[in-house]
């Protein structure tokens, strides 16, 4: 994983799900505007297929345009209603425009989905899209905890986003040998209790992107950081902070809450 | 238990990666078959991540790790508790034809929605026919189309053939797929109005009883019945049916929504009612090809009596079908399991 991609993308909805063994764990759900997204491109992929059979057909059918115009109803009717179903159902859930958006149909158990669900979900859109431009499954999946159009909660399935994730790389503070904040156990042990996780995000991505802010927004932002946990959380005192830099500050902070969590360095 | 990020993830990484390896092969294979080698290893692989995900969840504070082992954990969930249909049993074709039997026998399991829609559509009928008998000035609200009111132009119209420009098989053949995809678009709607608890389905059911009714009456009042009834049958014994049994799968959709916590298979109630839409998707693709080749031939060229026999006969073979096809005792046992089911 790069700097420039945010990780932790702002988790709007999700499916916890505990299995037999007493595994938990979460899948991140999608929201309105990547669906929309994949539905327009899957939208402009079968006008596309509908307009190139017409086409084709034009052209076999120049001198009987009656049986021409009967295969393209029948075609694009069928091409619309399939496509989805079909897709879905053989491709694990996903469209082209799904895949393009990393989005994937699963079952709400957090299984695959069954090819009869694959049907259910797509058929239904007739409802869904009632009255205009999906207005009800608009409404249907804002409404729902689980993000769920009408056809999901009939088919029993969710939308969830598949952001592709490597394992999460070796952090730029770790690589300091000496991290003066262990010198004092009490303060750095306060500084972990009291930082949220949301604070202790904010700080790595500060040290992370920093090479991607410019030097006076990364001078202002790291004073402030490290002005908010000194006077709010813990209170190192002022000989220390003599020899930190804002940015030694907050790499020992981030070395604190996310490095060896013991404590138990020798003092040297 | 508070976790040493790096050491544990140094230790823990190769597998892991065996693991992403492992899945990266399963999900690439269109079958997703496992050979038992596989299932064993990617059970212990599972295992040992589930619990790596477990100690980073409670002992560390490692947003992204935990994001990353809960994807790795969730697609191995996935590919270890699935049991994926073969690709020989999609692509089957013996499979595919069996809806011929399906259909009928879904259709008799489910004859109780059968019934609950051919009564709301007729008592439709009662109250448009009723109307237009006795309330003359709810003729023009309830018949909306000017061939509708007064059919005599309409019936000499079609007579002398005015109303199309050639007669050829070709216009027929643009025009049976126009109506065939117009009817299974709102014949869907139906069944999809499920959804609404099954009031829509009984609206859109009631609105079309009425509709049928005041046209019945209209045209026999006028004079006109054995036109309108050669003109109607050949085609609306397949069509009214069709709405019917659309309404039928509505309402099973609705019961099916309203007991889905206690419903042990899901999937198949699903599948019974995919099959019902996959029926009448047939019998209206029927309708539309002998509403635009065979109802729109009038008088001279076809006598009203044959083309009335037609309907009926028609209307016979449907019932045999929907009656007697498949097995017949597969309504029973499955309406026996779901009772026992309830206690």
């Amino acid at each position: 994983m790069t700097d420039s991609q945010p990780t932790r993308l702002p988790v709007t909805a999700e499916l916890t799900i505990a299995t037999p063994e007493g595994v938990v764990f979460r899948l991140p759900l999608a929201g309105p505007a990547p669906r929309l997204y994949a539905m327009l491109l899957d939208s402009a992929i079968v006008l596309g297929a509908v307009n190139g059979v017409g086409y084709l057909v034009y052209w076999i059918f120049a001198k009987a345009p009656g049986y021409g115009v009967m295969l393209i109803t029948l075609a694009e009717f069928a091409i619309g209603f399939l496509y989805g179903a079909v897709l879905e159902g053989s491709w694990n859930g996903q469209t082209i425009g799904k895949r393009l958006f990393h989005l994937r149909v699963i079952d709400q158990s957090g299984l695959p989905l069954r090819i009869e669900q694959a049907w259910v979900r797509n058929l239904m859109r007739v409802f869904d899209a009632l009255p205009f431009t999906y207005l009800v499954g608009g409404v249907s999946l804002l409404s729902s905890r689980l993000m769920q159009r009408f056809g999901d909660r009939v088919a029993g399935t969710l939308v969830v986003r598949e952001t592709p994730l490597g394992a999460p790389a070796e952090e730029a503070w770790t690589r300091q040998k000496y991290n003066s904040f262990i010198n004092y156990p009490a303060l750095a042990m306060r500084l972990r209790r009291a930082a949220t996780p949301e604070l202790a995000s904010l700080i790595q991505d500060a040290l992370r992107r920093r090479n991607e802010l410019a030097p006076y927004a990364r001078r202002e932002i790291y004073r402030e950081l490290a002005e908010y946990l000194q006077t709010e959380i813990a209170p190192f005192p002022d000989d220390l902070l003599e020899m930190l830099s804002d940015e030694q500050y907050l790499a020992n902070a981030a070395g604190v809450l996310f490095g060896d969590q013991r404590l138990s360095r020798p003092h040297t | 238990v508070i976790l040493d990020l790096e050491r544990f993830q140094a230790q823990a990484r190769p597998r892991w990666s065996k693991l992403e390896a492992l899945l990266g092969a399963l999900e690439g294979r269109p079958d997703r078959r496992l050979n038992p080698s596989q299932a064993e290893q990617l059970q212990e692989l599972y295992a040992r991540t589930a619990a790596d995900l477990n100690r980073v969840t409670h002992g560390a504070l490692a947003p992204e790790l935990r994001q990353y082992l809960e994807r790795l954990v969730a697609r191995a969930y996935a590919e270890l508790y699935y049991a994926t249909p073969t690709r020989s049993e999609v692509w089957q074709l013996r499979r595919w034809l069996r809806i011929f039997t399906e259909f009928p026998e879904a259709f008799r399991r489910q004859s109780r929605y059968f019934a609950l829609a051919l009564l709301i559509t007729v008592l439709g009928c009662a109250l448009g026919g009723l109307a237009v008998r006795y309330d003359p000035a709810s003729v023009d609200v309830l018949l909306p189309a000017d061939y509708l009111r007064n059919p005599g132009g309409r019936v000499h119209e079609e007579e002398k053939g005015l109303n199309r420009h050639r007669p050829s098989p070709q216009i027929e053949a643009a025009f049976s797929a126009k109506l065939i995809t117009h009817n299974i678009q709102v014949a869907l709607l139906a069944a999809a109005l499920g959804v609404t608890f099954g009031i829509g389905t009984a609206l859109l059911l009631f609105e079309n009883g009425v509709l049928l009714g005041a046209v019945a009456v209209r045209y026999t009042q006028q004079g006109f019945g054995v036109f309108a009834a050669a003109w109607l049958l050949p085609h609306g014994v397949f069509e009214i049916p069709s709405i019917l049994v659309a309404g039928q799968a509505g309402f099973y959709l609705a019961r099916l929504l309203l007991r889905r916590r206690q419903d042990r298979n899901m999937r198949q109630s699903m599948g019974e009612w995919l099959v019902l839409i996959a029926g009448l998707a047939m019998m209206l693709v029927w309708a539309g090809i002998m509403e635009a080749f065979f109802s729109q031939k009038h008088a001279p060229a076809l006598p009203y009596g044959f083309k009335v026999a037609v309907g009926v006969a028609e209307l016979a073979l449907l019932t045999i079908y929907l009656l007697l096809i498949g097995r017949r005792d597969a309504g029973a046992e499955v309406r026996a399991g779901i009772s026992s089911e309830k206690k």
